[in-house]
């Protein structure tokens, strides 16, 4: 996967909260249930207003696969690696459990998940993706809030839908060069 | 706390064992049941075991999704969308759908026929052969109409499992007029209004409309393909969403204009919108010229309609509705009037589905790009059989209740209460398949009483639904994912076939539908064993011979349509199934049935101050009462609440997340309190498929609190409908 | 039975106390080893550290105290300290172990970090640095303690130096496992790794005072005065300590709430009023701090036993503080809309196993200290 650049652009405005892509994420991946186990998840922002003047946005939401991961900075044991494909992976068998970088990802993006017995997290499916597929929760989408693909490809979708709108990352001052684009 | 709940709960899913009384009967994880089904021989070997990939159709409700079940190792590792599905689910799976899985690999699931031991809803069970369980059947159905007729059993059954028709074919064969479908729980009053009025029960062009005013129908999470889908494309000012809904719900999140309708006076804003179109000459002068009947009678009947009038009954200020209705005859006919699904709302249900129908005709809206299109189908060969003659049954239970009762349908709570009236006939049997009448029928407390009194409750199901929990011997259906199904025709704008292929072999010793008919029949007498004499596959070869391309591209494709965009217009030049054969604006037929022929309103009862109205509505992570004790929609919800607006709670002097009693004419409940902005202060709300009574339901028994316990059974008399939301509770804490 | 477990009655007591607090902390770590960490733990994917590593912390600060204050006399040649040398050191062994056996029980896979860490080491890792510094700072340790107890002084200066430099380092790298956080404003910084340097400095000093205190209450004998002017200018060194630590500490806050800096305002205000400011208003400041500090800077009340009773309260603040340290850092939530919230905070309360895993491993500490002290030669004057 040379000379790539995977990223996920999202459209938020689009984005209903079904949390499909948190169920499909779920069985795509063998996330195992319970309340803190997940790779991804949508969440409901602040009722905006008082009654009847409301609105209300949802975010879905997933490793950001950071350009600067601060998770592979503090990894002890070199168990969270970088693709060239700008994808962060969690070697299993080198993980410790210190959970170290949980406490390094500023977007909570990772858990402990107890059947594979290490820190789990989005890989953006690249088994999926590899084989020439979509990352599960972007296929399934309703509403197709989300578009996954090469940035580095200047004729992507991904990278059309950035180049045609302005777009922000989460927490952008934490310097970690997110790659999930959030159209604005 | 809850955290350390949740953590308890999630160790006994851990382990495995649902604590009921059902733990006599092993359950386990999916590798390790193979393995052992392996040992005994009955499946090969977990490694042998094939890698493939099936087209198939989803089975958790009613839109049937393509699905592609991505089987790895004889093992159902995920379910994917199928791209060739797109013309009707655009190629999407909602998370229910994403959860199918969990239907076959769910240690809850039903796994053998099982036969009460103990009093009714006890839950005690004993695992039973099928022949035994059969016998059982067999024996209590021939003796129900020895003893009494064969009316004296009721055959209730739900759309969904494209066999549903085997079920009925047997009620049919058995001899029982007595079937009652889930249609007076859900549209049935939408259908009457609209098909009274176009003679059908037309489909919203959704995805060409410039402008759709959505009232009390929540697409967003109560998922329509291709509508919820199709709902989004505005963005960016080309299309303009409305909507009405007394709660602020996803839908309300996502359009253009939210209003909190106060509950039951819909038809007080359709009425001033039709006023302001009618008055102002904005409707479509040659279309209700040519097309309708009876707009010089509506002319007069809505002079007094005014919006100034209806912002006192439905709280939209009147300047709003007159502008909402000039932007809606300008938009016309890309513009239409969304009505719902699930129209079991109030008493006159039907009646307000009318004024719906006819505010869309006026403005000329029919059968034309991004309006109101009649539904299309795709011939196919029906199955057929020759059921026996029975000289001695009596009509159906629930004959001339409701001016419009459907024959096949019937109207269940009218029907329960015949039941328990023992009269004209007493009807002592139930075979339930594919409904969990306990959870959707309003008033829980007199369903389980119908029940109570009958000889015999046998159900057909994949879980340990309340319903089952209730039944005398439950038979575990193969799921959605273990069976081939008959292909079934899914209309609407753009028709598709859908069937099901299985996935892999059904786990355990569940059955499909079909099995358990022919099983049964033989049971029951020759004649009718012989009304099931075909096998699954000579059914789906019989219904496809008008058209081998059908099953060549269900099996290719996994779907099968003849057009993948809308085709307008086909209706016009031929007389529509109305008496006129035009639009019936005013419907001689209802007045000859001394029912309203337009459109007359009423308000709803009043809501004085203490009580409130309890809605009732859907969640995108379930469907009804069942799929909330899926493990992976139970994680994203666990457990429902009480919604109440801030300033009532203040009122109320209830702080948000305590516990509540909820307490209607006919239940009590408790669940917690969410106190939010999201609903009008003299209504509350809470999701269904809570505080249900099966232990079978690990994830949500004695979790949350059930509707269906608290609401009342109106019934709306034009359609036989049950109207859901005339139910006032009061809250108290508990 | 062992004499030394008939000496007296309060001393029977004293070690069944510290074997039952042993047996507790074996019931919890069989209840991980049976059920696994994500059932009888109460940490989460939000606040993944909890109190486990919280004590590990209080071990480990308590371990560099012993040692840096153990360093002032057969390092740094202050001679009213030499006498504490092998004692103190033993007890920074023993905290050391029963830190890292804590910390044991929160990592997952501790044979996995022995494995990896050697064969596939991340140097920007602060918590490889934490597992390196501090194996070389037992090894250290260990070596000094054995001169020490053969008497070899010049060895034992080599490397008391050597084990100084180790634990000035692991601690301030510790410091820094937190430091580096930039996603965890609250501890982000050079502040910390200053900050756990002066705190190892005042446990230190705080179980010092304990051990001498103790040691002669327990023989009976009426103190000497040689341990009683220890006492005094040990007190007076702790005053100047605590008095370091609340500037300190009142310099923390101030930037975090001046102008409201985001994340770090929260987490701090947490403390302050939130969740956590029973245990900061009563452990830390008055038990840690200002009670001592009123002991120790009054002439009349730093008498050996007043030395040592504030040392055993700041002690005992000093849990807390760690406490707090490690779970206000994670109640600001990482998302804006993560769910499970009071008052825009996230929640940790520990488990049942969690506590009896911390009781375990302080009453393993002291229970291995107690009979350290009663099998091996400790005092100095054997020596001469
Ligand atoms: N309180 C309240 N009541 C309602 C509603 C509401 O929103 N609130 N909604 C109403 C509406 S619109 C409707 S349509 C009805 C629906 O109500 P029902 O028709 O009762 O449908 P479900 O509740 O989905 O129950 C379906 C049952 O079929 C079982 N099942 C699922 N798959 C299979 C299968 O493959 N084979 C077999 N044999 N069984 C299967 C499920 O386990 C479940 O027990 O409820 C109505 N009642
Ligand atoms: N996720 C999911 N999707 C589903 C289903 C499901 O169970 N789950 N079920 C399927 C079925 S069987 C059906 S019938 C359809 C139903 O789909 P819909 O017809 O959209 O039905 P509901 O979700 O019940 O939406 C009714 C809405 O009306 C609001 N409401 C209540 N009273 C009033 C009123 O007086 N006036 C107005 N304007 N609004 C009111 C309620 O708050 C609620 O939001 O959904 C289908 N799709
Ligand atoms: S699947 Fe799409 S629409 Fe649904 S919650 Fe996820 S991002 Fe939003
Ligand atoms: S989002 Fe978190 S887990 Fe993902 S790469 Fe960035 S820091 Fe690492
Ligand atoms: S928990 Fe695993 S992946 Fe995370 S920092 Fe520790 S060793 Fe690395
Ligand atoms: S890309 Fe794959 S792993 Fe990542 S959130 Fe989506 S489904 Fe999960
Ligand atoms: S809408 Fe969801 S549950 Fe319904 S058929 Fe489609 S995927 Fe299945
Ligand atoms: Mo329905």
């Amino acid at each position: 996967m040379k000379n790539k650049r995977y990223a996920i652009v999202l459209d938020t405005k689009r984005c209903i909260d079904c949390k499909a892509c948190t169920v499909a994420c779920k069985a795509e991946n063998d996330v195992p249930v319970g309340r803190d186990n997940y790779r991804n998840w949508v969440d409901e922002e602040k009722l905006r207003g008082t009654y009847p003047n409301l609105g209300q946005s949802f975010t879905p939401s997933q490793c950001q696969h950071c350009a600067n991961p601060p998770c592979a900075h503090v990894c002890p044991t070199k168990a969270t690696v970088v693709s060239p494909d700008g994808i962060v992976h969690v070697i299993a068998d080198k993980c410790i459990g210190c959970k170290y970088c949980q406490t390094a990802c500023p977007y909570n993006a990772r858990y402990y998940n107890e059947v594979i017995a290490a820190v789990d997290k989005c890989t953006f499916c690249s088994h999926r993706v590899y084989a020439g597929g979509m990352p599960a929760c972007v296929e399934t989408c309703p509403t197709k809030v989300r578009v996954f693909g090469d940035i580095n490809d200047p004729n992507s979708e991904v990278s059309r839908l950035l180049a045609k709108n302005p777009s922000r990352v989460l927490k952008v001052a934490q310097g970690t060069k997110p790659h999930l684009f959030y159209l604005t | 706390m809850t955290r350390l709940l949740e953590k308890k709960l999630s160790r006994r899913r851990f382990i495995g064992v649902s604590s009921c009384a059902l733990a006599g009967v092993a359950v386990g994880s999916q590798v390790k049941v193979l393995r052992a089904l392996a040992q005994e021989g009955k499946v090969g070997a977990v490694t042998t075991l094939p890698t493939k990939d099936v087209f198939t159709s989803c089975g958790m409700c009613v839109n049937k999704c393509g699905v592609i079940a991505r089987v790895r190792d004889g093992v159902i590792h995920k379910l994917d969308p199928n791209p060739n599905f797109a013309v009707k689910s655009r190629a999407m799976l909602c998370a229910r759908g994403n959860a199918g899985t969990k239907v076959v690999y769910d240690p809850d699931r039903l796994k053998y026929p099982l036969i009460r031991v103990g009093e009714r809803g006890e839950g005690k069970w004993r695992r039973a052969s099928w022949d035994e369980a059969l016998d059982l059947v067999g024996k209590n159905l021939n003796q129900i109409a020895e003893k009494y007729t064969r009316a004296g059993v009721v055959f209730a059954s739900t759309e969904g499992t494209f066999q549903d028709h085997f079920f009925n074919q047997m009620a049919e064969c058995y001899g029982s007029p007595n079937t009652l479908r889930h249609a007076t729980l859900c549209l049935s009053s939408n259908i009457q209004g609209f098909s009274a009025t176009f003679g059908t029960n037309p489909t919203p062009d959704v995805l060409n409309a410039d402008y759709i005013i959505m009232s009390g129908a929540n697409r967003s999470e109560a998922f329509i393909t291709p509508d919820t889908i199709d709902l989004l494309k505005g963005d960016g000012g080309m299309r303009k969403l409305i909507y009405l809904d007394p709660r602020f719900t996803k839908t309300a999140a996502k359009a253009d204009e939210w209003y909190p309708i106060k509950p039951g006076t819909d038809m007080a804003f359709i009425l001033a919108m039709i006023n302001v179109i009618v008055t102002e000459k904005r409707y479509n002068k040659d279309f209700v010229e040519k097309m309708t009947v009876g707009f010089d009678k509506l002319v007069p009947h809505i002079a007094t309609y005014t919006p100034e009038w209806a912002a006192k009954e439905c709280e939209i200020p009147a300047a709003d509705i007159r502008r909402i209705a000039r932007d809606f005859a300008d938009a016309a006919p890309h513009a239409v009037y969304y009505q719902g699904r699930r129209s079991s709302f109030f008493a006159n249900d039907t009646q307000m589905r009318r004024a719906m129908a006819i505010l869309n005709a006026i403005i000329g809206n029919w059968d034309v790009e991004g309006g109101m299109i009649p539904n299309r189908s795709i011939a196919m060969t029906k199955h057929d059989y020759l059921a026996p003659y029975y000289d001695d049954i009596p009509g159906r239970l629930d004959a001339d209740s409701v001016a419009y009762l459907s024959e096949s349908d019937g109207s269940w709570s009218i029907f329960r209460d015949r039941v328990l009236e023992g009269k004209p006939y007493p009807v002592k049997g139930m075979m339930i398949y594919k409904q969990n009448c306990v959870a959707s029928v309003p008033n829980r407390a007199k369903t389980l009483k119908m029940m109570a009194q009958m000889d015999f409750i046998c159900t057909i199901d994949v879980t340990m639904s309340d319903t089952a929990w209730y039944s005398d011997v439950v038979l575990p259906e193969a799921t959605y994912l273990e069976r081939l199904d008959p292909p079934e025709v899914l209309g609407g704008i753009v028709p598709v076939v859908a069937w099901r292929q299985p996935a892999v072999e059904a786990l355990f010793e569940s059955k499909p539908c079909l099995w358990i008919m022919q099983q049964l029949a033989k049971r029951l007498g020759p004649d009718i064993a012989d009304t099931f004499n075909f096998t699954m596959e000579e059914a789906i070869e019989h219904q496809c011979s008008n058209n081998p391309k059908i099953l060549a591209d269900l099996k290719s494709k996994g779907v099968y349509y003849e057009a993948d965009k809308p085709v307008y217009g086909s209706s016009y030049g031929k007389p529509l199934k109305t008496k006129s054969g035009k639009i019936e604006i005013y419907s001689e037929r209802y007045a000859e049935k001394g029912l309203d022929p337009l459109p007359v309103y009423s308000s709803p009862n009043v809501v004085p101050t203490g009580k409130y109205r309890l809605l009732v509505g859907r969640h995108a992570y379930f469907t009804h009462g069942t799929t909330t004790n899926n493990p992976y929609l139970h994680d994203i919800m666990p457990e429902n609440t009480l919604w109440l607006h801030p300033q009532e709670a203040a009122r109320l002097g209830l702080d948000d997340g305590r516990l509540v009693r909820v307490k209607s004419a006919v239940g009590e409940e408790t669940l917690k309190l969410e106190v939010t902005e999201k609903i009008r202060p003299d209504s509350v709300y809470m999701a269904h498929g809570f505080g249900v009574l099966s232990k079978g339901q690990s994830n949500v028994y004695g979790v949350g609190g059930c509707d269906a316990a608290l609401i009342e059974e109106k019934t709306c008399m034009i359609s036989g409908n049950v109207a859901m939301h005339e139910t006032l509770v009061e809250i108290f804490p508990a | 039975m062992h004499p030394i477990f008939q000496h007296r009655p309060s001393r029977k007591l004293w070690f069944g106390l510290l074997s039952a607090g042993v047996v507790i902390g074996i019931i919890g770590a069989l209840n991980v080893l049976i059920n696994g960490h994500a059932h009888v733990y109460n940490v989460t994917r939000e606040i993944p550290w909890g109190i486990l590593i919280a004590t590990y912390v209080f071990l480990v600060v308590s371990s560099t105290g012993l040692c840096l204050v153990s360093s002032l006399g057969h390092v740094f040649g202050i001679e009213k300290f030499e006498f504490i040398g092998k004692r103190a050191i033993i007890l920074a062994i023993i905290t050391l172990l029963c830190g890292f056996g804590t910390i044991g029980m929160e990592i997952n896979h501790p044979i996995r970090l022995g494995i990896y860490a050697i064969i596939s080491p991340n140097f920007s890792s602060a918590i490889w640095w934490m597992g390196t510094l501090y194996g070389l700072y037992l090894v250290l340790l260990s070596g000094e303690l054995y001169f020490l107890m053969k008497g070899m002084h010049k060895g034992a200066f080599a490397l008391g130096m050597a084990g100084f430099i180790a634990a000035i380092s692991a601690h301030s790298n510790l410091g820094a496992v937190f430091g580096l956080l930039e996603a965890r404003p609250f501890w982000y910084g050079s502040f910390l790794p200053i900050y756990f340097i002066l705190s190892a400095l005042v446990s230190g000093g705080a179980i010092v005072s304990m051990i001498v205190y103790f040691n002669h209450k327990e023989s009976g004998t009426p103190m000497p005065q040689k341990y009683e002017d220890f006492m005094g200018t040990l007190g007076k060194l702790q005053a100047l300590f605590l008095t370091i630590l609340i500037f300190f500490v009142i310099w923390k806050i101030i930037p975090a709430v001046y102008g409201h800096p985001p994340e770090k305002f929260e987490a701090t205000m947490a403390t302050l009023t939130g969740p956590l400011a029973f245990n900061f208003w009563f452990f830390e400041v008055l038990l840690g701090m200002l009670i001592p500090v009123v002991i120790l800077l009054n002439p009349r009340t730093r008498t050996p036993g007043g030395v040592m009773w504030a040392g055993l309260l700041s002690t005992f603040g000093i849990f807390f503080m760690r406490f707090d340290l490690v779970v206000a850092g994670q109640l600001v939530s990482m998302r804006e809309g993560a769910a499970d919230l009071t008052n825009g905070l996230l929640s940790y309360v520990p488990s049942i196993t969690e506590l009896a895993i911390v009781i375990g491993a302080i009453s393993l500490c002291l229970f291995l200290y107690t009979l350290a002290e009663h099998l091996l030669p400790l005092d100095v004057e054997e020596d001469h």
